[in-house]
């Protein structure tokens, strides 16, 4: 059903979106190096999947590419359908597909704070998603208490937060979009136990919500023992299944 | 698939076909490896190009993307970008601008003191109005904010914000390129103009209080030099020049290939090739006026 506070020319954005992630024959090169080499995976919608891989083996670059983030050389990546790299980003969530990326640094605007940082895409997509500032504000204020940032660090710049502060505050960033494709590039690395513990839950509740497509690339044993997914390993710039057993 | 330019590409020299040419071919009567490098650096220089007019348009194009709250957010950076690269830059703008006036007045008295005053007004016009004004303006905003925009933009994408921007469904074409591209044609313009109005009123100064003219002088030289087509002249060297300094510091700067080690080389490029780009207009416009007008107040 049409949320009637979106303007008729958007796609309502909490529609259900079908189709998940779909990358077919992807090669990515860079510099000498053969990062994808012909990888092809499929996550159907509401779907979950684990990549692994040695050190060096290209698991960002397979996650930028998954969310359309980097110019593939062949090949194709369709996020619910769509082609995943249009020239203007917002296109995407115009069509109701809403990206979430946690990427290792943090990836945060570097002269923003945390809730500034936060509230930048709510603020910049308030017609699409229906919200008024007080609405924008809330929704990041909600999100950075969600992943445990202080009040006191919510308008400090990135750099003066610890790693695993603005790791989190990455996080809320992320999940104030409420996305419906989401992509972790090691999300409990450099966190301590309590926050990493916070990390899987939140992990493991969109793996269990229907309406989220998910890929996660980590190592970490304990991550992928708490998620019980899909596991795939990336090998050579190719993607192969991996048994449970070989976690 | 159509793809965004500023996620992280591949880079220029391995991510395309090899070139066709082989200049170890039978009968080849080159030496090897010339061709290649010469072919290379001229593929090079093309999908360089081609990337920068890419990129100039689809930033103007990111402005009639539908998205009320995405317009005012990239209005609001636009307007801070212009009182960074325009309103901050006044002092030292007047400091040069005054420095430029009273320079061409005592270098005009040093080469001809027995010019009457009027002649000194039209000078005034024509070098300061016309050509001064408009250059020097620009490089001071190309070395002022031309860098500024590179080293930012350079980090940015260095440290994956612009890539985090992206996976968020927000334009970074439209909230980093465009408004620096615009806040700098804006600045350009109307500094140039401040420009102008300061180096004459100092070249004014300087000449009433050397002596060698009065204020009549002055005023009946300056009018009749300054003719109709001054204005397009003056505008359209301020919006290209202007969109230069933005332009050029923007596409370097999303250039940086992800490690910051790239980021002073290619700020400093930057820049280079900025001042290079506004010079080579600045002579193209003002031989083009000139063809086409003849020299004003003929």
């Amino acid at each position: 059903m049409m949320n009637p506070s979106v303007p008729p020319s958007f796609r309502d954005p909490h529609e259900f979106i079908e189709g998940g992630i779909e990358i077919d024959d992807v090669t990515f090169r860079f510099g000498a190096v053969q990062v994808l080499n012909m990888a092809t995976l499929h996550i159907p919608t509401g779907g979950c999947v684990v990549v692994t891989g040695s050190n060096g083996s290209g698991k960002s670059t397979l996650l930028y590419a998954a969310a359309g983030l980097i110019a593939i050389q062949t090949g194709s990546v369709r996020l619910g359908g769509r082609p995943a790299n249009p020239v203007y980003p917002s296109e995407l969530l115009r069509h109701g597909i809403r990206r979430g990326f946690v990427f290792q640094e943090g990836g945060l605007v570097s002269n923003m704070n945390a809730i500034a940082n936060v509230a930048l895409p709510l603020r910049y997509h308030a017609d699409v998603l229906g919200l008024t500032l007080q609405d924008v504000e809330q929704r990041a204020r909600a999100a950075l208490s969600r992943v445990r940032v202080l009040e006191s660090d919510i308008y400090r710049l990135p750099a003066h937060l610890s790693f695993g502060v603005r790791k989190r505050v990455a996080l809320a960033r992320a999940i104030a979009m409420e996305p419906n494709f989401f992509f972790f590039d090691d999300p409990d690395v450099g966190l301590d136990p309590d926050t990493a513990k916070l990390v899987h839950e939140i992990l493991v509740g969109y793996r269990d919500d229907r309406n989220v497509t998910m890929l996660v690339a980590t190592n970490r044993d304990l991550l992928i023992d708490r998620l019980q997914v899909p596991g795939y390993v990336l090998e050579g710039g190719q993607i192969t299944e991996r048994r449970r057993a070989a976690y | 698939m159509t793809q965004s330019p500023f996620s992280l590409p591949p880079t220029r020299s391995d991510s395309q076909p090899p070139l066709s040419l082989n200049p170890r071919a039978p009968n080849s009567s080159i030496a090897p490896g010339v061709v290649q490098q010469v072919g290379a650096q001229t593929v090079g220089w093309y999908r360089t190009l081609r990337d920068l007019v890419f990129m100039l348009f689809a930033a103007v194009g990111s402005n009639f993307v539908p998205g009320k709250a995405a317009a005012e957010v990239s209005l609001g950076i636009t307007i801070r970008q212009i009182f960074f690269t325009g309103f901050q830059a006044l002092p030292l703008v007047s400091a040069v601008a005054a420095l430029v006036g009273a320079t061409i007045i005592l270098q005009t008295q040093l080469v001809a003191a027995a010019l009457p005053g009027e002649i000194l007004g039209q000078i005034l016009v024509a070098v300061v109005l016309r050509e001064m004004a408009p250059l020097i303006t620009a490089v001071v905003v190309a070395g002022r904010s031309g860098t500024a925009i590179a080293t930012e933009l350079g980090n940015m994408k260095a440290n994956d914000e612009i890539l985090g921007l992206s996976s968020l469904g927000i334009d970074p074409l439209r909230i980093i390129v465009w408004p620096r591209l615009a806040g700098t044609v804006v600045s350009v313009l109307v500094l140039t103009v401040y420009f102008g109005a300061i180096a004459i009123i100092s070249g004014f100064v300087v000449s009433l209080l050397m002596g060698v003219s009065t204020i009549g002088d002055l005023q009946g030289g300056f009018g009749d030099a300054l003719v109709p087509w001054d204005l397009p002249l003056f505008f359209i060297k301020g919006v290209g020049l202007g969109t230069i300094v933005g332009w050029l510091p923007c596409f370097f700067g999303m250039d940086v290939q992800g490690s910051p080690t790239d980021v002073p080389q290619k700020a400093s490029l930057a820049v280079v090739m900025s001042l290079l780009a506004c010079v080579v207009f600045n002579t193209m416009v003002t031989a083009a006026f000139y063809y086409i007008v003849g020299p004003p107040g003929r």
